[in-house]
């Protein structure tokens, strides 16, 4: 039985990494993994093996063993991370100014509560109209 | 300080400092042309504004630069030079005098020189913060993400083919970016949230990456460093910030019409962009911007709807503008710098207005069903849909998605498979005595085929009844001429064992785990994922065939248990399946679902090739959704600040159950089934969200009837809440 520490560590660049993949497609293989990864960048297996096996350690990701390949999942959830990972100092500092640089479907402002509703209100009223 | 002071006095500095000051009227001139160009093109010309503002924030660094040009010593012409010269000659005289206890007023000539110092300062400043901003998006592009499974790839090849884009694009998943985005020219990598491309439907994840490829097609990023250079260099001009955001507005209608003209359905679209703005408000803390929804214009402009007093808004914005840059040139002050979020948003799609050319088509199930044919080349799916388009089905493209679940629970769903035709039978053999019933019923309801199922309800006799059970098992004995019947022996073990392993409230033969395991055995393979106590999943377990005759090789077949009472469900449901592998946000995409191989297991064509043969074998109906919605119940309170505040209706679209979390602070659980009045469960899943904050998910378009929605929440303390809402979709 693992014993998971109350709070996981902020993960790093690389863990971060493991972890999206975890995310994506939910628990996974270490060859899955190493998959998923390689095709980006060349990763030995035994990298990522060993990766996912600190990672355990620390609580970041879980581990079935039931199986002979061993089962990793994530064990916090994204948006857990994401929070850990808004105190980033260099998030911070350069979120901001980049988002000049993007290109994105939507504004880079939020939308309000009020506009939220506004907008399916609207949407609502649209389907009505034009059956 | 003394450099300066000398520096400042020299002709170039004081070049750079009137031009600065002749672009104050340059920028309004040519701020004006660009406002009565908007103002008098309709809202539909998006490309022709786009030009326009792209001919105006290219005329305006032209402009100054040939002012300066003009005014820098050995290029102007002497009349010029004295015409220029003398407010400076002027101004030179010194008039401040330290002594006075009366300050002063500002006089243009003293403080002309020092612009030049003071503009550059700010260029710097605008110039870092964009290098700080590329070293972000640099950081963005290869921190936290992962590559999507090789369904989705493929389909943005094809979109990519079809858009002619013959630059290699990268899609990746991130869990940094909170709306899908594109980065990067030269690379171009669209950037999406994670669990995007699995939760959205195939024809709003088609949408997206439709709008991003546009703007590459477009070149809109190179445009966009262009911008940040104007931006940088004529920081202090209210009117380049003004250019540069429609250009920036009308580049995204530019996108807009670009999908529009694509998908041939804008209402889809629009319920995309709305979708994706939920998302991103409910993924963080809500952050309550005062701004006005310029989304919400957009959509207007998409579905063309006029919005009224729209263009009351342009002349006012202009002459305000012209107000404001002459009174800063008046002042002979560089006005200070207008960062771009401090202008209300309100004003930025107040400028458009009118039809848009490209509505839906007049019948909405033609171009939807078109729509479908045309946009998945994917063989399997199409072949699915097929029978449904020859039944008419009523049905709305964004449902695609919600009636393939549909479809797939009522094959799975233990209730509809064995049971529909024993009912249907039972009715035609009322005067058959109960053993011989249950024989075929249960002994070999998965095994009897339709034939001789017709024939034993012929026969009259039961010794004609004992006769065919014999013939059944004989033509059935591997080795026949032996006293043993291997097979019957072991179809009854697996009956014995289905019923020891598998029973809940249901007897473990009916189960989904039961059917699978008396017709095809023991797996080859078997993951089991107990719960494990933590938030975050379900149980599930997952059975990997090497072969099975007539469905294909490898087959993998997974059982979820999302009510944790032992009753193992086969998932086909993305939803359900996300559930089942325990992680937010995972799962199959829909482009998965139509039937691509995913990397590494190739199930899916097998197990929708495993669902008609379940289908052939059962004769079991399928249930077709249709675009109906659910109307509101109300609010349900169950316990403690745990309350399901709506089950809403938005749009056509999708229906979203909104829980309220709190009073403690933490990682709620919350797993939700919705089933059908009779039990069948259409659909589940689970997931975990922080308090406080309204949780939503969206879940997929339902057949009309009555529904119970059955809410289980686990506060971090490990308490439990559940509730039970009824409600009926029509």
């Amino acid at each position: 039985m693992l014993v998971k520490p109350f709070d996981p560590p902020r993960p790093t660049d690389a863990e971060l990494e493991i972890l999206t993949v975890l995310w994506s497609r939910g628990a996974a293989t270490v060859r899955a993994v190493h998959e998923a990864i390689v095709r980006r960048k060349p990763t030995q297996y035994t990298t990522v093996l060993k990766m996912l096996q600190i990672m355990a350690e620390k609580g970041l990701v879980r581990r079935d063993e039931k199986q002979r390949a061993h089962v990793y999942s994530a064990s916090r959830p994204a948006e857990w991370t994401q929070r850990q990972l808004a105190g980033d100092l260099l998030q911070r500092a350069f979120g901001g100014s980049a988002k000049s640089l993007i290109l994105g479907a939507l504004s880079s402002h939020r939308a309000s509560r009020a506009e939220l509703a506004e907008l399916r209100q609207f949407l609502d009223d649209y389907e009505k109209g034009k059956p | 300080m003394n450099t300066l002071s000398t520096w400042v006095q020299t002709p170039g500095a004081q070049a750079v400092g009137w031009a600065l000051v002749h672009f104050l009227w340059e920028g309004v001139a040519l701020g004006a042309l660009l406002a009565a160009a908007v103002y008098l093109l309709p809202s539909s010309a998006a490309r022709v504004r786009y030009a326009a503002a792209c001919v105006t924030l290219f005329a305006m660094p032209v402009a100054f630069f040939v002012t300066l040009m003009v005014l820098l010593p050995g290029h102007q012409a002497p009349a010029r030079t004295a015409f220029i010269a003398g407010p400076i000659a002027h101004g030179a005289i010194p008039i401040w005098h330290p002594s006075d206890s009366a300050p002063t007023p500002l006089n243009l000539a003293e403080l002309l020189p020092w612009l030049a110092p003071c503009w550059f300062l700010g260029v710097l400043f605008f110039y870092g913060r964009g290098v700080a901003g590329w070293l972000a998006v640099r950081r963005l592009r290869r921190r936290g993400i992962c590559e999507p499974v090789s369904a989705c790839r493929r389909h943005l090849a094809r979109l990519c083919q079809r858009m002619s884009i013959s630059r290699p694009v990268q899609l990746l998943e991130s869990c940094f970016a909170d709306v899908p985005v594109l980065v990067g020219y030269l690379r171009p990598v669209i950037l999406v949230p994670l669990g995007c491309l699995a939760n959205l439907p195939a024809a709003q994840v088609e949408c997206i990456l439709i709008h991003e490829l546009a703007h590459i097609r477009r070149h809109d990023y190179l445009v966009n460093l262009f911008q940040g250079f104007v931006e940088g260099l004529l920081f202090y001009h209210p009117a380049v910030w003004w250019a540069s955001r429609v250009v920036r507005e009308e580049r995204e209608n530019c996108c807009d019409d670009t999908v529009v003209a694509f998908t041939g359905d804008a209402r889809v679209y629009a319920a995309t962009l709305a979708t994706l703005e939920h998302r991103r408000a409910v993924s963080l803390e809500m952050v309550v911007a005062a701004t006005g929804g310029s989304l919400m214009k957009r959509i207007r402009r998409l579905l063309s709807t006029p919005q009224p007093a729209q263009r009351s808004a342009t002349p006012a914005f202009a002459a305000g503008l012209l107000v404001v840059t002459f009174a800063a040139a008046l002042a002979a002050w560089p006005a200070s710098p207008t960062p771009q979020s401090a202008v209300p948003a309100v004003a930025l799609r107040a400028r458009l207005l009118a039809l848009q050319a490209l509505e839906p088509q007049a019948s909405p199930l033609s171009s939807a069903l078109q729509k479908l044919q045309n946009s998945e080349p994917d063989a399997a799916f199409r072949q699915w849909l097929n029978p449904h388009i020859k039944q008419k089905v009523r049905s709305e493209v964004s449902s695609q998605n919600g009636f393939a679940l549909l479809s797939d629970a009522s094959f799975f769903s233990p209730t509809s498979a064995p049971d529909a035709p024993s009912a249907r039978q039972q009715a035609q053999s009322t005067e058959m005595p109960d053993p011989y019933r249950k024989w075929m019923n249960e002994d070999g309801a998965y095994i009897i085929k339709k034939e001789e199922r017709a024939a034993f309800l012929r026969l009259q006799t039961d010794d004609e009844r004992e006769q065919f059970i014999k013939q059944f098992w004989i033509r059935r004995d591997p080795t026949p001429g032996t006293p043993e019947n291997e097979f019957r022996e072991e179809h009854y073990r697996r009956i014995a064992y289905a019923n020891e392993h598998f029973s809940s409230a249901i007897p473990g033969w009916k189960t989904d785990r039961g059917r699978i395991y008396i017709t095809y055995g023991p797996p080859d393979q078997l993951e089991d994922h107990p719960a494990d106590g933590t938030t975050f999943s379900v149980p599930y377990q997952r059975w990997r065939y090497r072969l099975i005759d007539g469905v294909g090789t490898n087959v993998v077949i997974e059982f979820a248990d999302p009510t944790g009472k032992g009753e193992y469900h086969m998932t086909m449901d993305p939803v359900e399946k996300a559930a089942a592998l325990g992680v937010l946000n995972s799962g199959q995409t829909t482009v998965e679902q139509m039937g691509s191989p995913d990397d590494g297991q190739a199930n899916s064509p097998t197990l929708a090739r495993a669902a008609k043969v379940f289908q052939s074998a059962q004769d079991s109906r399928v249930t077709v959704a249709t675009g109906a919605v659910p109307v509101d119940p109300p609010p349900v309170k169950a316990a403690n600040g745990l309350y399901i505040r709506k089950v809403f209706r938005f749009g056509q679209f999708n229906n979203a159950l909104v829980v309220a979390l709190g009073p403690a602070a933490g990682t709620y659980s919350i797993s939700a089934t919705v089933t059908t009045a009779g039990g069948v469960v259409v659909q589940v899943f689970s997931t975990g969200a922080p308090a406080p904050g309204p949780f939503f998910r969206w879940l997929t378009t339902l057949t009309p009837g009555s529904y119970v929605m059955q809410v289980l929440i686990k506060d971090p303390s490990g308490a439990t809440k559940s509730s039970k809402t009824p409600f009926t979709v029509d």
